[in-house]
């Protein structure tokens, strides 16, 4: 129409917005698929008159907690690892990201040994419903926390090079999201299996 | 093959499709007590979506033919009130009158038929039947003189069901191992057998006859063949063949056979609250 | 900030999609190349082919329905020698399992959402490429491995998959379906779940970030709407069916159960009916995932073939994203006959026919469009009016299943094979065969042949009509799905003629496609070359040449009016044409300058 001005919304320039844009519809998009699988549990243990069945033995407490606490710190390490990035201190930045790699390998370990002390009291992968929940669940978020270990390796060279620094850390923030959202996704896990 | 065969065969046929297809293609045989609720609804639908099917071609034919590109169109957006105001009513209207008829009917049937297991089952000489669906045939299940489930002198049957004309026939159906679907046409009904859950349907046969089972689940190869009959009888003839079919059985019964005693207790999945 | 600061920085526009040299080698190009024009060209190839894959499968079905137990002409002697050249019952259902899952996410989603999604989002919009080029380009090449996982899946030692599109366990699990087959099938839905996860994501990135100036949500294409709502729905359902074939694989190659129960269930199982609600909570979404492209493309070419703007365009917009909505609490319909709770199956008869009332909206909106316009029958016209019909049609037969009662009789019969047939398979093929008339000129900058075209599409809606017609009637009487041979049953042999002439139907409709083929092949290779803008219309894409450079807009448009400037009196005196560009500048009447540009909400 003639003379009309026309409303536009200003571009925020950071390319890095976009990303993070994609990043934060990723993780929602797999946090459908996480909310799936709780879903599963939900279904088939209402499905079972008990929970535990009665014949199974019994879940333990103590590792996922102490899991819990691990991938806490992993997340508190590498979100401290990103805010020294943006603050220029390159060895602070490389001190997070190797303390946050280090604890997401204990947590892989104390979830092997959750595994192993579930299959050596009698709990196998074809044991019904529970057995099924426990494994499938747990192996598939383990299985996330291997994909950030890679990625926390992809960024390895970066890191270490100083081409991740004060101007240009958005890869980081990136990876740090994910881990965050591992986290919290073991967070819910261990709740509902193994307090609830 | 034969092509001349075929095709004179079936340009008859043809021909009647044309001309009026639900006549050559009708819904199978009725003989329940209230599958003629179903076939109302599928017929009011049918000449409700058939009329707005008509109007829109006759909407589209009438756009084509007289607003081609010699016409001068239009330029209305039809963004303000008025004009989309016409577009919601419409489809309001619509949806009242067709989706609130076929919303009201389907409710009034599943809640005051297809649901009413408490009627059919408080119904005195309703027959009780327990189906345990297989890859490929169907296990059939009755009480028996005794009334309860798995006892020797349950009639146990294989695909071919036999039930009295004019009372309830109650059905809680399972199954071993894959998903099946019971379903008897001629009665309207269907459910489907899944493994580690009972379900439950009940039909009343209005008519005598026999009357195909149907899988309608896909159940593996043999999903093609999985077929029972229900025959229905007579109250008196159904009595007596229930009566000779129990004593045969209960010769036949075998304590050992824990297979074959896959009945459950009826009342635990009645579900009447 | 005063109302005269023109106040948008080209600057910094252009430096969020900056121009890149373009790519010079092979590789770069056709292979790995990151230009979502050629990304959307790889999925168009990749879909065709699985598209006539998944009509050959349908070919073989319908010869065994119109000639039972019959050696297959053609493929008989070639491929089934074993058995003497006929389909026996163990292939018949590996052949409609194949068929399902191939046209659903081989076929129609790679190019619905695929190439139409690729190829013109970004020019709809006004940007130079994706969000993530680098991440479209490695979609296409995940896809690319689940049809590899696909064609697999059909040399697997017992066979292809054979559970049926819907892959309901137990009888997808070991027990039902045993053998690599099956394991592959699931495999590749999970991949290619991926694959659709990450072009959702560009797609919905895109839309949000990269729209040119003045490009606001009310005034893009409503193809642009129906991609952007399609990938908002991929992007929440695909992980749940994502999670659907996680599980069952587990269930098949770890030993677990999930979904196990009945005699081969330890300690409890598993629940079956779980995978049920996994499935349908994606499936109902999908079946719109699958269509909401085909409308948007459908509102836009109606008014472009009209001349005059898409009727009510914001109720069109709040309709599809009503539908958007609500698609996922609708999915109960297809539980119907699990035995579930009468309270929760009434509410999920009162939402789907709820749901039907956007899509009412919607289609009222499209009657209304045509009325009272200036028609021209083109090819893309023709095949848009086609799906209106098909899909009215097909809707139409959905309010039959969607109340529980009836759908006691209509459940698993070929009555909802023709309702989704229409509604699903008829549109968005005609919809898509619209999309590919129309930009083909952009897409290889030749037009092509009108009179081929317009056989092709007689032929092929003729076609459609009558075989989904006949699944219709046939499934009416009470002919259940997936039946090797219907004919066992007494009651369904009387149909026996109908389904033969659905067969002959459907060959005529198979065959005619090759009309399409060579229309496709020869015209890229020697129609009339195109120009910029052979069908007068006003968005983005016909302002640039077509084909349009790697970097489609050598400065960035400003829009400043809508897609359907078609018609309107003031401009078509000025202009001496019936559409003016979304971007065009045309001097005021009064002041003779041009509208400005200012910083302000959208």
């Amino acid at each position: 129409m003639p003379g009309e001005v026309i409303p536009y919304r200003p571009v925020r320039a950071r390319g890095d917005d976009t990303a993070w844009l994609g990043m934060v519809i990723f993780l929602g998009s797999w946090a459908m698929m996480f909310g799936s699988l709780f879903f599963s549990y939900g279904v088939l243990r209402l499905r079972q008159p008990a929970w535990p069945p009665a014949d199974a033995p019994p879940l333990p407490l103590l590792l996922p907690l102490v899991n819990c606490g691990v991938i806490v710190l992993t997340s508190v390490a590498l979100q401290r690892a990103l805010v020294a990035a943006r603050r220029g201190d390159r060895s602070s930045m490389v001190r997070g990201v190797f303390a946050g790699g280090a604890l997401a390998t204990l947590f892989l370990a104390l979830q092997t040994v959750l595994w192993t002390s579930l299959f050596t009291s009698g709990l196998s992968l074809g044991d019904g419903s529970l057995a099924a929940v426990v494994y499938g669940l747990t192996g598939f978020h383990a299985l996330h926390v291997v994909v950030g270990l890679l990625g926390l390796g992809l960024l390895l060279p970066a890191v270490l090079r100083g081409t991740l620094n004060a101007a240009r850390n958005n890869r980081l923030r990136l990876w740090v999201m994910y881990w965050h959202f591992v986290g919290a996704v073991w967070l819910t896990m261990a709740l509902l299996l193994f307090v609830v | 093959m034969e092509v001349s065969h075929t095709m004179s065969a079936s340009l008859p046929l043809l021909l009647s499709w044309i001309s009026n297809p639900f006549v050559a293609v009708g819904l199978p045989r009725d003989a329940s007590e209230s599958g003629w609720q179903i076939d109302e609804m599928i017929r009011s639908t049918t000449i409700a979506v058939s009329i707005l099917f008509i109007l829109m071609v006759l909407w589209m034919l009438w756009s084509v033919v007289r607003h081609g590109p010699e016409h001068k169109a239009l330029y209305d957006h039809g963004a303000d009130f008025k004009s989309w105001r016409w577009t919601a009513l419409v489809a309001a209207l619509i949806f009242v009158v067709v989706d609130g008829d076929l919303l009201y009917r389907s409710t009034r049937f599943m809640f005051g038929t297809f649901f009413d297991f408490a009627r059919a089952e408080a119904t005195p000489g309703a027959v009780r039947i327990q189906i345990n669906a297989h890859q490929w045939a169907w296990d059939a299940r009755y009480a028996g003189p005794d009334g309860s489930f798995n006892t020797p002198d349950d009639i146990v049957v294989l695909n071919d069901l036999v039930v009295p004309q004019g009372v309830p026939v109650i059905f809680q159906i399972t199954a071993t191992d894959v998903i099946h679907g019971f379903n008897v046409p001629n009665m309207r009904m269907k459910v489907d057998a899944i493994p580690g859950t009972v379900t439950r349907m009940w039909f009343q046969p209005r008519e005598t006859g026999v009357f195909e089972i149907i899988c309608a689940q896909h159940c593996g190869a043999n999903h093609y063949k999985m077929r029972g009959t229900v025959t229905v009888l007579p109250r008196a003839d159904f009595d007596r063949w229930a009566q000779i079919t129990s004593i045969n059985s209960a010769r036949a019964f075998d304590g050992k056979d824990l297979e074959a005693h896959w009945g459950w207790n009826w009342a635990a999945h009645a579900r009447l609250q | 900030m005063t109302s005269q600061e023109v106040a948008f920085d080209r600057q910094t526009i252009e430096a969020l999609q900056p121009i890149h040299p373009p790519p010079t080698t092979f590789f770069s190009k056709y292979i790995w190349s990151l230009d979502h024009k050629v990304i959307g060209k790889q999925y168009l190839w990749a879909g065709l082919i699985f598209l006539l894959l998944g009509g050959t499968l349908a070919m073989m079905i319908r010869w065994q329905w119109g000639f039972p137990g019959q050696p297959v002409p053609v493929l008989g002697p070639t491929l089934l020698r074993s058995s003497g050249g006929v389909i026996g019952p163990a292939l018949y259902m590996q052949l409609f399992t194949m068929h399902g899952l191939i046209m659903i996410f081989f076929a129609i989603t790679p190019i619905l959402i695929g190439a139409f999604g690729n190829f013109c989002i970004p020019l709809l919009i006004g940007a130079r490429d994706m969000a993530f080029p680098w991440l479209n380009a490695l979609s296409f090449w995940v896809f690319f491995l689940s049809q590899l996982l696909v064609i697999g899946a059909f040399f697997g030692d017992l066979g292809a998959a054979g559970a049926g599109w819907t892959t309901y366990p137990p009888l997808a699990t070991n027990i039902g379906t045993p053998g690599s087959g099956q394991t592959l099938m699931v495999a590749a839905v999970f991949v290619t779940g991926v694959a659709s996860i990450m072009g959702g994501i560009n797609y919905v990135t895109t839309v949000i970030r990269l729209r040119a100036p003045g490009m606001t949500y009310m005034r893009m294409p409503l193809t642009v709407w129906g991609q952007f709502l399609t990938a908002i729905l991929n992007v929440l359902f695909i992980p749940v069916l994502g999670s659907a074939a996680l599980l069952l694989l587990m269930d098949r190659v770890f030993g677990t159960q999930f979904f196990i129960a009945g005699a081969a269930a330890v300690k409890g199982g598993g629940d079956p009916i779980l995978f049920q609600h996994l499935f349908w909570i994606f499936g109902h979404p999908e079946v719109y995932i699958l269509i909401l492209p085909a409308w948007g493309i459908v509102a836009d070419l109606l008014a472009f073939f009209s001349r005059k703007p898409a009727n009510w365009y914001k109720g069109t917009v709040l309709a599809m994203s009503a539908v958007t909505i609500l698609s996922a609490v609708v999915y109960g319909h297809h539980m119907f006959q699990t035995g579930m709770n009468p309270l929760l199956g009434q509410g999920f008869t009162t939402l789907t026919l709820i749901i039907s009332v956007p899509a009412q909206v919607l289609f009222l909106n499209w009657l209304r469009t045509i009325y009272k316009g200036s028609i021209r029958l083109t090819v893309p016209m023709l095949f848009t009016l086609g799906m209106v019909f098909v899909f009215g049609l097909g809707g139409l037969t959905g309010l039959y299943l969607g109340a529980a009662a009836p759908d006691i009789y209509l459940h698993d019969t070929m009555f909802v094979v023709g309702h989704f047939h229409f509604t699903m398979a008829a549109a968005s093929f005609l919809a898509s065969l619209a999309g590919i008339y129309f930009w083909f000129p952009k897409m290889f900058g030749r037009m092509t042949n009108p009179t081929l075209g317009k056989i092709h599409f007689w032929v092929s809606s003729v076609g459609i009509t009558l075989v989904f017609s006949g699944q219709l009637l046939v499934g009416y009487a009470g002919q259940n799905r997936r039946l090797w041979n219907p004919f066992e049953y007494e009651l369904f042999r009387p149909l026996q003629p109908l389904n033969r002439w659905t067969s002959y139907a459907a060959f005529i409709l198979f065959f005619a496609q090759l009309v399409f083929v060579w229309n496709f092949f020869h015209s890229m290779a020697r129609g009339k070359k195109a120009g910029p803008n052979p069908w007068e219309v006003g968005t983005l894409e016909w302002s640039i040449p077509s084909p349009p450079p790697v970097h489609n807009y050598d400065a960035i448009p400003v829009v400043l009016r809508g897609p359907h400037e078609l018609s309107d009196p003031a401009l078509e005196a000025r202009l001496g044409r019936d559409w003016v560009g979304q971007a065009e500048v045309v001097p005021t009447e009064a002041t003779g300058t041009v509208p400005l540009v200012q910083r302000g909400v959208t």
